[in-house]
């Protein structure tokens, strides 16, 4: 039977009273986990887990991964309003849907990240649909070589995020490595940097430090400057994307899918990752790569596209060998067997009205949120005419409460704190927070997988020539290093010649 | 002619007999009913170290839900994922609850090998053990297209070429890691063993082709290997498996290699539990373990349910925990 039959048979699976209404509760309360700093999607999915044990397990797969690509949609929320990352793939909405926000576009920020994650995430399921079997052999192509190159593309382009000097970037993406190294070795088991200190044996999660180099930053460099800050005076048709905004983001949404879809089908990477990258990415290809950091249409789209992309991609790995791409399919395979179904690579066979029901929910649910989103948004952002001195203890809290969620530790509160002192220094000596933010999460992939690849090649360089993937991925970062040199070196060329 | 005295002293011997009776009969059928049980007031909160997904999530996620749906247990229970630091997280939290009667740990082989690792003390040693209720086995693959028929074949490949045969296994200092440092150890040879982040990382690395071998368990295993993916060159325990599935499928012991070693997972409450709490909770989990749903379940997942309640957990987590030791010793991952 061809795909588009079984899709046919899936989307009559999904449209009875009961499937719909799940759906729904599914995308509603994904969107509520992914606003609340702290409770990501999978751990919002695992929370509800319990609650599908009387219904069908279609229809708890369902629910289920509506909240795992609501939560996508949601964390723009808090990312944009008010700088603390509402879950870990928005971090980067935050640097510049913030910046937006500022200056009053905050109703256009959360526009383009629905549409983005929408027409993204529509995207990725067709090719769900499609291609899943080819798609997931070639996902086991990437391993660690092709992990490692990842990551180093990702951090040799830390230097050019942010608008001060690449030198600063450097540093702050340098500071962000060191804390990564604190905890024990992914490897070796050795402790680093623990001073003993059991607190510090689990290393330092990235969550804390982006609510505190974000949120918690942005409220104390406010508080100095309270009497200037005015609410954010906007009217409700200002909220919606002007034509040259959408211009911007149109291929913004193109490469962010992108990205998402690829690094989303590989088991080691993940969304978070994806929006990284896609950020990036097209910060390289974009004609103002200045206006990033400050508020860009572009960075915005791009990056909340890649993460819905991401999160529906990691599901070709699961449906076609039973590999979870990411925290929240990890969770979706937990539900299987817990409603008895064995994954694997057996399960698009063995359960095929499972999986063609699950594929067309998630046409489904995107509408939903779609529809949900794009009214929501210009009401959302009047939340900003509140004025900040009553608006600043709230975000305060919720940046707190969050860190305490993430982990249910009061330790995690104190991170929070004290990367918040961390960011308003960086805030005041004018140093770009993004690269560090950046370099944490990157860095436990670019360790492990560096010393995975040296174990796999008995201590050889060649594995990362040898194979192909990796060849490609080696030449992107020997450009992605030798293209500024080059352009620097012909600006002295011409200018000596003028 | 007796005396009334008499008659009253035989009553009571009678009486003691029959609730001597009572007493066995429910000792046969399982039930701790000499020990003193006293219900947790609830709710309830089960922590584990792992992930949502994890198996001892899901094999507690499991134990809850039958618990709750059979009516085992009226008071609410829930799962509560305390990730981080190899488990660590957890069990710290748990330990500085002290006596707290709403509150278990999920026993799982990292609660017993960090430790071990980081040179800390026992957690096993301070908590009040439940019960060990529930094994698995490991299935030992090699890739479908490699010349590897049997243990034997690899072991003497792995002679002739110390080191250059690659294992593929989760977290260092992991059942994986130390499965392969058994093997190591029982057939005299040296391989390369591949941490991945998770269980899933690995099997991803072995399909991928990057390594030649990888353990699995072996509900994970049977997919991998009806799907010609893998080839099982054998099982890690004592005797063959009795399903129609891997009736086929050798022990490494048959094949002249002694490495028996599995999962096994458990629960225990904090220190200073009241003896009372731990019975009652025994005496729950021995009756989810006598479940239809749970034996169905384990028939399905290729597992094993040997129980092990109070003291007789504590003796069974000891010698777990001698084992770890002595084989984390041999690969130099315990720390003096």
């Amino acid at each position: 039977m061809d795909s588009l039959q079984l899709l046919g048979q899936g989307f009559e699976t999904c449209f009875t009273p009961l499937n719909l209404a799940f759906i729904l509760i599914g995308v509603l309360v994904g969107q509520i986990v992914g606003a609340l700093p702290g409770i990501g999607p999978a751990a919002g999915m695992a929370l509800l887990l319990p609650l599908t044990y009387g219904i069908p397990p279609v229809t708890a797969v369902m629910m289920l991964a509506g909240i795992m690509y609501g939560g996508m949609y949601g964390g723009t929320l808090t990312s944009v309003l008010v700088n603390v990352p509402g879950e870990a793939a928005s971090v980067m909405t935050a640097v510049d849907g913030h910046q937006m926000a500022r200056k009053g576009r905050a109703g256009a920020a959360l526009s383009i990240a629905a549409i983005g994650s929408f027409l993204a995430g529509i995207a990725a399921v067709i090719a769900v649909v499609f291609v899943t079997p080819p798609l997931a052999a070639f996902a086991l192509k990437f391993n660690a070589p092709e992990y490692f190159l990842l990551a180093l593309l990702g951090i040799t382009a830390t230097a050019s995020l942010g608008s001060t000097s690449p030198t600063k970037a450097l540093m702050a993406a340098l500071l962000g490595l060191m804390i990564a190294m604190v905890g024990v070795d992914p490897i070796a088991g050795t402790q680093r940097l623990t001073f003993g200190q059991l607190g510090l044996l689990e290393g330092i999660d990235f969550l804390p430090v982006a609510i505190g180099i974000f949120g918690v930053a942005e409220v104390l460099a406010s508080l100095e400057r309270t009497a200037e800050i005015q609410p954010i005076r906007t009217r409700l048709r200002d909220m919606w994307l002007t034509t040259e905004e959408w211009t911007r983001s149109r291929l913004a949404i193109v490469r962010g899918g992108l990205v998402g879809f690829f690094i989303g089908i590989m088991p080691g990477a993940g969304p978070t990752i994806a929006a990284m990258l896609a950020y990036v990415v097209e910060r390289r290809f974009s004609r103002h790569p200045e206006s990033f950091g400050k508020g860009a249409i572009d960075g915005v789209a791009a990056s909340e596209s890649a993460n819905n992309a991401a999160s529906h991609a990691a599901c070709i790995p699961m449906l076609a060998l039973g590999i979870p791409g990411s925290a929240s399919t990890a969770v979706l395979l937990a539900a299987l067997i817990l409603h008895g179904i064995r994954p694997g690579a057996m399960l698009m066979v063995q359960q095929p009205q499972l999986v063609w029901g699950l594929i067309a929910s998630m046409f489904v649910g995107n509408v939903i949120l779609l529809i949900l989103n794009l009214p929501l948004a210009p009401l959302f952002a009047s939340l900003l005419r509140v004025r900040y001195v009553y608006l600043a203890p709230g975000i305060l809290v919720i940046s707190l409460v969050g860190a305490y969620a993430s982990t249910l530790d009061f330790g995690t509160v104190w991170t929070a704190l004290a990367f918040g002192a961390v960011g308003w220094l960086m805030i005041k000596l004018d140093f770009p927070r993004a690269p560090l933010v950046l370099a944490l999460v990157l860095a436990p992939l670019l360790e492990s997988s560096l010393r995975q690849s040296l174990l796999l090649s008995f201590g050889s360089l060649s594995i990362f020539v040898e194979r192909p993937l990796a060849a490609l991925l080696l030449g992107c970062v020997v450009l992605s290093l030798l293209l500024p040199v080059i352009a620097t070196i012909r600006r002295r060329a011409t200018m000596k010649s003028a | 002619m007796l005396s009334k005295d008499s008659l009253a002293r035989r009553s009571v011997l009678r009486a003691a007999t029959a609730t001597l009776a009572v007493t066995l009969v429910s000792l046969a059928g399982g039930s701790p009913a000499l020990a003193q049980m006293k219900a947790p007031k609830g709710p309830v909160e089960i922590t584990t170290g792992s992930g949502p997904g994890g198996s001892p999530d899901v094999i507690m996620r499991t134990v809850i839900k039958i618990m709750t749906e059979q009516k085992i247990v009226d008071i609410p229970v829930v799962m509560q994922n305390r990730t981080g630091g190899s488990h660590s997280n957890a069990y710290n939290y748990v330990l500085g609850k002290k006596g707290d009667e709403n509150l278990l740990l999920t026993l799982a082989s990292p609660v017993f090998t960090t430790p071990i690792m980081q040179g800390t003390p026992s957690v096993i040693d301070q908590t009040v053990p439940i019960a060990g209720f529930i094994q698995s086995e490991l299935v030992f693959m090699v890739q479908p297209n490699s010349p590897f028929r049997t243990m034997k074949d690899f072991v003497e490949a792995a002679k002739k070429d110390p080191r250059k045969l690659r294992i593929a296994g989760a977290a260092s200092g992991g059942t994986d890691h130390l499965a392969t440092a058994m093997i190591e150890k029982a057939a005299g040879i040296r391989l390369t063993y591949v941490p991945y982040e998770s269980g899933s990382a690995a099997l991803a690395s072995f399909l991928g082709g990057n390594v030649e071998a990888t353990f699995g368990t072996l509900e994970e295993g049977l997919p991998v290997f009806q799907s010609n993916k893998s080839r099982p060159l054998g099982i890690l325990s004592e005797k063959r498996r009795p399903e129609a599935s891997y009736a086929n499928v050798p022990t490494l012991k048959e094949q002249g290699y002694d490495v028996v070693f599995g999962q096994f997972w458990g629960v225990s409450a904090p220190p200073g539990t009241d003896p009372a709490i731990a019975a009652w909770w025994e005496d729950k989990f021995r009756k989810v373990v006598a479940t239809k749903t749970w034996q169905d379940g384990l028939k399905e997942k290729f597992q094993r349910s040997d129980f092990y309640g109070g003291a007789a957990a504590g003796e069974y987590f000891k010698k777990e925990q001698a084992t770890f030791r002595a084989l984390m010793e041999d690969v130099g991952l315990a720390k003096k």
